[in-house]
C-alpha cells in the first residue's frame, strides 16, 4: 500500500508540472486557437535563465527564501517578456494567415529559443544547486516527501487556484473569456484584444517559468533540448484535459503525471510513453474534446 | 595522347617506385585513428598528443630498430562512417600499425579493413564483440565489457557480501551488455539478483522504478549506464530512503556525476579502470608529467594511456623480433606476458584480448574525492 501511494506522491508532483505547463498551452489554444509548440522551450530557457540569475546573483550561496523568491520572480518575468516577444514577433504578423502558417512560424520560434540556450549555454549538461530549497525528508509510514516535492505541490496549485479565480471573478478575466468566445465582438464591446493576448502570453509564460525552475531545482540536470520533452507531455495533457479549458489543463496534467508514474511502476518505464499515447487515442476516439471539454463549454 | 599515356605511366611508376623506396628505406609510419574533433574530441586529441609524445621521444633516442618513426593522424570522429574513410587512407599511407580509435563503433567499422591489410590496430574499446572475429591484427588495450562484470560481480556478492541486488541500466546496446554480463556474472557467483530491470535515459523522473525497488528491500543497486541518468538515480535513491548501496560501472565516472547527485554522492561506489592518477607505477608518473609538461594539461582520461600501452607493446615487440612484419610482431605479441605498461601489465590472449584485468572500486568521499576500498 505504502508502495502505491508513493507512487502516487511521485506522479502528482511531475503532474503538476506538466498541469502548469499544460496551462501555458491551453490558454494560448484558447484565446488564439493557436498551438504555440515554443512553449516548452520558454520552459527550457526559463530554467537556464533561473540557473543563471541564481549564480549570478547569490554566488555567495544565501539559500534564503528572499533568494529563491526573488529568482522566481525575475526568472518568470524574463520569460514573460520574451512570450510577448514571441507572440509580437512570431505570432501577430501571422494572426489573419491560415492556421497552417502560425503553426510552422510557432515550431520555428521553438527551434529559434532552443538553438539560443544551446549558444548561449552550450551543449552540455548544466546543472543546479542542490541548496534552494532545504533537503527536509519526512517519511510518513513508509511514504517519503521531500520539500521540494511539497513546494512543487503547494504552490502550483496556488498559482492554479489564483489562475482560475483570476479568470472566472475579475473584470479582466471576463474580458479573456469574451475574447476567447469571439474575438470581433469583444472588440466591439471596447475590449482591447492586443492587451488581452499580450497578458495571456504574460501569464502562460510566467507559469511555464515557475515549473522549468522547479524542474531545475528538482531534477538538477538541465540540457538545452529539454524543453521538447517537457513540452509535449504537457500538450498531451492539455488535449486529454480539453485544450482550451483551464481545469482540464489542471486535471489533464495531473492525470497524466499519475498515469506515467502507475504505468511506469507496475509495468514498465519503456512503456510509459507508448500506454500515454493509447490513453491519448482512447481520449480523442470517444472524447475528441477532451475529458472536460464540453461543446458547450467555454474556451478561455 | 597515345604518346603522352605511356610517359604518365612510366612517371607514376617512377613515382611509387620513389614513395615506397623512400618510406621503406628510413621511416617507419604508426597511423592513429581517434575522434580528434567531435563529441569526443577531448579523448581523441588525447590519444593522437600522447602517441606523438611517445613516438617523438623514442625517435630522439634513436628511433626503433635503427629508423625513425613518422606519426599519421586520421580524425574519425567518433563515427564509423568516417572509421572506414580512415581505414583506408591510413592502409594507403602503409602504416605498420593503429592507434585506436576511441570508440568501441569506431574501432569495429575500421577493424576488417587494417585485417586485410595486414596492418596491425590496437584499441581501447569495449564492447566484446571487437575480439570475436579473432582477428590477429587486432588487440584491444583496455578490457572487455565482461571481465568487468565479473570483476563487479565477486565485489558484490564476494567481497562486500550483498544480499539481495538489483541490476539497472539504460536501453543502449553498452549498458545493456554490461548490466547483461553483471547479471550473469553475479548468478554464477552465487549471488541473489533480486530484480534487473531497465531506464530510459534522459527521462530524469526515476522514481517510479526506484519505488518499486524499494518494496523489494535491496542492499545493493548495480547501474551500468552513463553518469547524466546515474547521478539522478542515486540522488533519487537517497530521497526516497532507499538504504542500499549505489555501485555504478565505468560510465558514472565523471564529475557531472557528483554534481547531479549532489550531497547524496558521498558513499557512492564506482568500478573502473584506475584512473591516471592513481596509478602506482613510475611509467606511468613519468608519462603523465611529460604529457603535461608538452601540452600543459593531463590526458582526458584513461583511456588515452591504454592506448599508449597498446603502442608500446607493439613497438617492444617489433625489437624483440627485430622485424617490422605485421605477422612476426602479431605471434609476439599474442604470447606477450606482463609487459610493464603504463596502466599496468599488458599480456594478451590469443584473440588479441587484454588479460589479467586490474579494476578497482572508488568510494566517493564528502569532498568527492576517490578512495579506493576493494582489495
Amino acid at each position: 500500500m505504502d508502495i502505491f501511494l508513493q507512487q502516487l506522491v511521485n506522479g502528482l508532483t511531475i503532474g503538476s508540472l506538466y498541469a502548469l505547463v499544460a496551462l501555458g498551452y491551453t490558454m494560448v489554444y484558447g484565446v488564439m486557437k493557436l498551438i504555440n509548440f515554443a512553449h516548452g522551450d520558454l520552459v527550457a530557457l526559463s530554467a537556464f535563465a533561473g540557473l543563471t540569475v541564481y549564480t549570478n546573483i547569490f554566488a555567495d550561496g544565501g539559500t534564503s527564501i528572499i533568494a529563491v523568491i526573488t529568482v522566481f520572480m525575475f526568472t518568470a518575468a524574463i520569460i514573460a517578456v520574451v512570450g510577448v516577444l514571441l507572440e509580437r514577433l512570431a505570432y501577430r504578423p501571422l494572426r489573419t494567415a491560415p492556421r497552417l502558417s502560425a503553426v510552422v512560424s510557432a515550431l520555428g520560434a521553438g527551434l529559434v529559443i532552443q538553438n539560443a540556450i544551446m549558444l548561449i549555454w552550450g551543449p552540455n549538461m548544466k546543472i543546479f544547486p542542490s541548496d534552494l530549497f532545504p533537503s527536509t525528508i519526512w517519511d510518513i509510514n513508509g511514504v517519503v516527501v521531500t520539500f521540494t516535492q511539497l513546494m512543487i505541490l503547494g504552490i502550483s496549485s496556488v498559482l492554479m487556484i489564483a489562475l482560475y479565480l483570476f479568470i472566472n471573478k475579475t473584470k479582466m478575466g471576463t474580458a479573456i473569456r469574451a475574447v476567447a468566445i469571439d474575438q470581433d465582438a469583444a472588440k466591439l464591446m471596447g475590449i482591447n484584444v492586443n492587451k488581452i493576448i499580450m497578458i495571456i502570453f504574460v501569464i502562460g509564460s510566467a507559469l511555464g517559468a515557475v515549473a522549468g525552475l522547479f524542474i531545475g531545482i528538482y531534477y538538477r540536470g538541465i540540457t538545452f533540448d529539454m524543453g521538447w520533452m517537457y513540452g509535449l507531455s504537457a500538450f498531451v495533457a492539455a488535449i486529454i484535459g480539453g485544450i482550451g479549458n483551464i481545469p482540464g489543463a489542471m486535471f489533464g496534467g495531473l492525470m497524466l503525471g499519475l498515469f506515467n508514474a502507475l504505468i511506469s511502476g507496475y509495468i514498465s518505464s519503456a512503456w510509459a510513453e507508448t500506454f500515454t499515447f493509447i490513453l491519448l487515442i482512447i481520449v480523442l476516439i470517444f472524447r475528441p474534446t477532451g475529458i472536460l471539454g464540453e461543446k458547450v463549454a467555454e474556451k478561455v | 595522347m597515345r604518346k603522352i599515356l605511356p610517359k604518365l605511366a612510366a612517371s607514376a611508376v617512377v613515382c611509387a617506385a620513389l614513395v615506397t623506396a623512400g618510406s621503406a628505406a628510413d621511416v617507419i609510419k604508426i597511423g592513429v585513428q581517434a575522434p580528434i574533433t567531435g563529441k569526443y574530441a577531448n579523448e581523441g586529441q588525447s590519444i593522437d598528443n600522447g602517441v606523438r609524445l611517445v613516438i617523438e621521444q623514442l625517435n630522439a633516442k634513436g628511433g626503433v630498430l635503427g629508423k625513425q618513426i613518422e606519426v599519421i593522424s586520421c580524425d574519425d570522429e567518433g563515427k564509423a562512417q568516417k572509421a572506414a574513410i580512415c581505414a583506408r587512407k591510413l592502409v594507403n599511407e602503409k602504416v605498420l600499425a593503429v592507434i585506436g580509435s576511441y570508440t568501441s563503433g569506431a574501432t569495429e567499422a575500421a577493424q576488417t579493413t587494417y585485417y586485410r591489410n595486414k596492418t596491425l590496430q590496437t584499441s581501447d574499446g569495449t564492447s566484446d564483440s571487437l575480439t570475436k572475429h579473432k582477428y590477429w591484427t587486432f588487440f584491444r588495450n583496455s578490457f572487455q565489457n565482461s571481465a568487468q562484470a565479473d570483476f563487479t560481480a565477486k565485489y558484490l556478492v564476494k567481497e562486500k557480501g550483498y544480499k539481495k541486488i538489483v541490476v539497472l541500466s539504460d536501453y543502449s546496446s553498452y549498458a545493456v551488455g554490461l548490466a547483461d554480463s553483471a547479471a550473469k556474472s553475479i548468478k554464477a557467483e552465487g549471488g541473489n539478483l533480486i530484480y534487473q530491470g531497465k531506464i530510459k535515459s534522459g527521462t530524469q523522473n526515476f522514481t517510479a522504478v526506484l519505488t518499486k525497488i524499494k518494496s523489494m528491500k535491496p542492499d545493493a543497486i548495480y547501474f551500468s549506464g552513463y553518469y547524466t541518468d546515474g547521478g539522478l538515480l542515486r540522488a533519487q535513491q537517497q530521497q526516497l530512503g532507499i538504504d542500499a548501496a549505489f555501485i555504478g560501472g565505468d560510465s558514472n565516472d565523471n564529475p557531472d556525476f557528483m554534481k547531479l547527485a549532489g550531497k547524496s554522492a558521498k558513499g557512492t561506489l564506482l568500478v573502473n579502470f584506475p584512473t591516471p592518477d592513481f596509478l602506482p607505477y613510475d611509467a606511468a608518473k613519468k608519462f603523465l608529467k611529460d604529457y603535461n609538461a608538452k601540452y600543459g594539461m593531463a590526458p582526458a582520461s584513461v583511456w588515452a594511456l591504454m592506448n599508449i600501452d597498446g603502442l608500446k607493446a607493439i613497438i617492444y615487440a617489433a625489437e624483440q623480433t627485430k622485424s617490422f612484419d605485421t605477422k612476426k610482431i602479431s605471434d609476439y605479441l599474442h604470447t606477450l606476458k606482463d609487459f610493464p605498461g603504463i596502466t599496468g601489465p599488458v599480456s594478451f590472449r590469443d584473440d588479441g584480448e587484454r588479460i589479467n584485468t586490474k579494476f578497482n572500486v572508488y568510494e566517493i568521499q564528502a569532498d568527492n574525492s576517490y578512495k579506493i576500498v576493494n582489495k
